[in-house]
């Protein structure tokens, strides 16, 4: 399988007025196509922060970061948008749908922005919307509907405009046992289908057998990366990884 | 496998659509759709927003035609007066109602510049009136020449302007013969009857015959104005020295009307001015010397001020409101000429709908209000001017909110 991702030795601190906050240091991390990883750890370790890298959301201090063999931090202001448009999905812990807008018109929105008609977009919408198991809600307003649903409406968001890489900030962690399984269920069954590549950030362990593989996160390092949850050695391992 | 970041969409499951490979330069109208719908979804606000322009473009119009209603009238007179090339006057008159008189004998120097085709003498003056239930009114007096009857009604309501010929015959306008000079009713709740044809006034104990209703631009004054002769005006008039107000002159066809004037100032130690010049040093006048322009340009700029302040204020929290939003977009790949592109949309649409709303409620006013005291007059420049300030709002308002989605963290979509 070849590379998707690839970060040697990534670094990011954020500038609150005068204070610097590290908040990667020196991450080292390889996913490949097709696989389903998740990353786990404390609060405020870093995981939202290096999966923002990895979008395209944020740029990165040091090192180097290759998504598919180019590093966003290379690329310009456009080429940034595009990539960002075309080549990543987003999924939110807080769902992030547009309220005024219905679920078909919310998941039309990345096909839109990638210059589709409104007419096979809200029609592609509806395929996915129905591949997710709302058939029903077509036209609802998200305001209509359960968490779970919603989280839904934005996994056939993130999944409308065919991207090759998915990242997920949390994507069970507002909803109950049951329904964050079904969401993963999606996860497995439509978005991995397409050799696509998932990360997801994650504190709900009920999910982790999901995951191909586990990367632990610790004070902006990853410390761990484990096959299984079995293997996960949480508190333990605080060393930092080797740099490769 | 060699992969390629911006490598070529694999189909997609279900059924394939191909996702142009250009960069997202090239924006489509659905986007502008999805930005409608995010602004009308939000009624409060757009509501807010619409109200805010349409108060703003009311205020600013009507305003602004009042002032120019009101400016108008100053001149009411003068554009009544086209016929004469050169108005000739005293040096020191400073506006139209600012009568110095003149001796008899400056027409006949008038008459003898060189260039001057016809000129004839004009006597306009305060004179009170009694009317029939003993009551007075003071009235503004035109006596016009009495061989030419230059400078008389522009429009003749009944009767015509030769009827001043006839015996006693002055001319009265149309809306002091229904209001002011109106006699009243035969009981004290009944409506006033209308000053008709054949009527009679007593202009300054002399009796006048209502001979011709006419119909003039109102003055700034909005007192009766009563047309005669010359040689009448003359014998209303109380006795003094000097009652020759203004000289009314042509220019003979080929003489250039300012060398003209320049010869009459020289040779009768007169002031010569076209009615265009008589009409800007009047306004000037007006402008100088009364709270009017101050005034209204306070209001004006008190509308103007308002606006910016509640669209902006309005349209700043949508954007607030919507800041999670754009950041979706942002992070989704839309760019930051988009995410304005649409903001300026939004505003846009705000713009044009409370423009309109506003202007079409400043009209309503001046119909309601036409045939009242309310100086009312909206020439083209006003709309456009009223749109313009409303686009400059408009264009405050995005770019106060572009700078909030310039700085605009797309990463604020990963918290909660
Ligand atoms: N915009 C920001 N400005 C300044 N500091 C920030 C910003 N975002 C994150 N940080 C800091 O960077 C560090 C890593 O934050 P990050 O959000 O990546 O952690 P996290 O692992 O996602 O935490 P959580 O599990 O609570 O979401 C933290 O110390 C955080 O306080
Ligand atoms: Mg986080």
């Amino acid at each position: 399988m070849s590379a998707a991702i690839v970060c040697r030795d990534v670094t990011k601190s954020y500038l609150t007025g005068k204070t610097v906050t590290p908040a990667l240091r020196g991450v080292n991390l390889e996913v490949s196509e097709g696989e389903l990883f998740m990353l786990v750890g404390p609060s405020g370790c870093g995981k939202t922060t290096l999966i923002s890298v990895i979008a395209g959301i944020l740029n990165h201090d040091g090192g180097e970061c290759r998504i598919f063999g180019r590093d966003p931090n290379e690329m310009s202001d456009e080429e940034r948008t595009a990539y960002r448009g075309k080549t990543v999905g987003f999924v939110f812990q807080a769902y992030n749908l547009i309220p005024t807008l219905t679920t078909a018109e919310n998941v039309s929105i990345p096909l839109l922005l990638n210059g589709i008609e409104r007419a096979p977009a809200l029609e592609r919408a509806e395929e996915m919307l129905v591949k997710v198991g709302l058939k029903e809600k077509l036209r609802t307003l998200p305001s209509e509907l359960s968490g779970g649903q919603q989280q839904r409406v934005a996994i056939a968001r993130a999944l409308a405009h065919n991207p090759r890489l998915i990242v997920c900030d949390e994507p069970t962690s507002a909803l109950d046992h049951t329904t964050g399984g079904e969401i993963m269920e999606i996860f497995r069954h439509e978005a991995l289908s397409g050799n696509r590549t998932l990360v997801i950030v994650t504190h709900d362990s009920r999910i982790f057998h999901f995951a191909d593989r586990i990367a632990v996160m610790d004070d902006g390092q990853i410390v761990q990366v484990a096959n299984s949850p079995a293997e996960l050695s949480f508190g333990s391992n605080k060393e930092p990884s080797k740099h490769a | 496998m060699p992969v390629s970041a911006l490598g070529p969409f694999r189909p997609p499951f279900g059924r394939s659509h191909e996702v142009s490979p250009e960069p997202l330069t090239s924006y489509h109208t659905p986007v502008y759709l999805i930005a409608l719908k995010m602004l009308i979804g939000n009624r409060g606000k757009f509501f807010a927003m619409l109200f805010g322009v349409a108060l703003t473009a009311l205020i600013i119009t009507q305003q602004s035609s009042i002032f120019i209603g009101l400016m108008s009238r100053t001149v009411g007179f003068i554009f009544d007066t086209p016929q004469p090339d050169l108005w000739v006057m005293d040096p020191k008159v400073q506006f139209v109602d600012d009568i110095k008189p003149l001796q008899d004998t400056k027409l006949f120097q008038v008459r003898g510049v060189e260039g001057v085709e016809w000129a004839v003498p004009l006597y306009k003056g305060q004179l009170r009136a009694r009317l029939s239930n003993g009551t007075f009114q003071t009235c503004n007096v035109i006596g016009l020449d009495d061989a030419s009857l230059v400078a008389g009604p522009p429009t003749m309501v009944q009767g015509s302007v030769a009827d001043l010929r006839r015996a006693d015959g002055v001319i009265v306008d149309e809306a002091a013969a229904n209001g002011k000079l109106a006699k009243p009713g035969p009981t004290p709740d009944s409506p006033k009857i209308p000053l008709k044809v054949g009527d009679t006034l007593e202009l300054n104990d002399n009796r006048a015959i209502v001979v011709g209703i006419a119909r003039a631009t109102r003055t700034f004054q909005s007192q009766p104005i009563v047309y005669t002769t010359y040689s009448r005006a003359m014998r209303f008039a109380p006795r003094e020295r000097k009652l020759l107000s203004f000289v009314l002159a042509k220019v003979r066809p080929g003489e250039d009307v300012h060398t003209v004037a320049a010869r009459l100032a020289q040779q009768t130690g007169l002031s010569a001015y076209t009615g265009q010049e008589f009409k800007g040093i009047t306004i000037r006048y007006f402008m100088k010397n009364t709270g009017i322009p101050i005034n209204f340009g306070m209001a004006v700029g008190l509308g103007f001020l308002v606006g910016v302040a509640i669209v902006g204020q309005t349209f700043f929290s949508f954007v607030v409101d919507n800041m999670r939003y754009l950041g979706i977009l942002k992070a989704m790949g839309a760019s930051n000429r988009l995410l304005f592109l649409m903001i300026l949309l939004q505003t846009s649409l705000v713009g044009v709908i409370g423009c309109c709303l506003g202007m079409g409620l400043a009209s309503l006013t001046s119909i309601i209000s036409k045939n009242s005291e309310l100086a009312f007059y909206m020439p083209w420049q006003v709309p456009v001017v009223t749109a313009l300030a409303t686009a400059l709002i408009t264009l405050i308002t995005a770019t106060f909110s572009l700078r909030k989605v310039l700085t605009l963290e797309p990463g604020i979509v990963f918290r909660g």
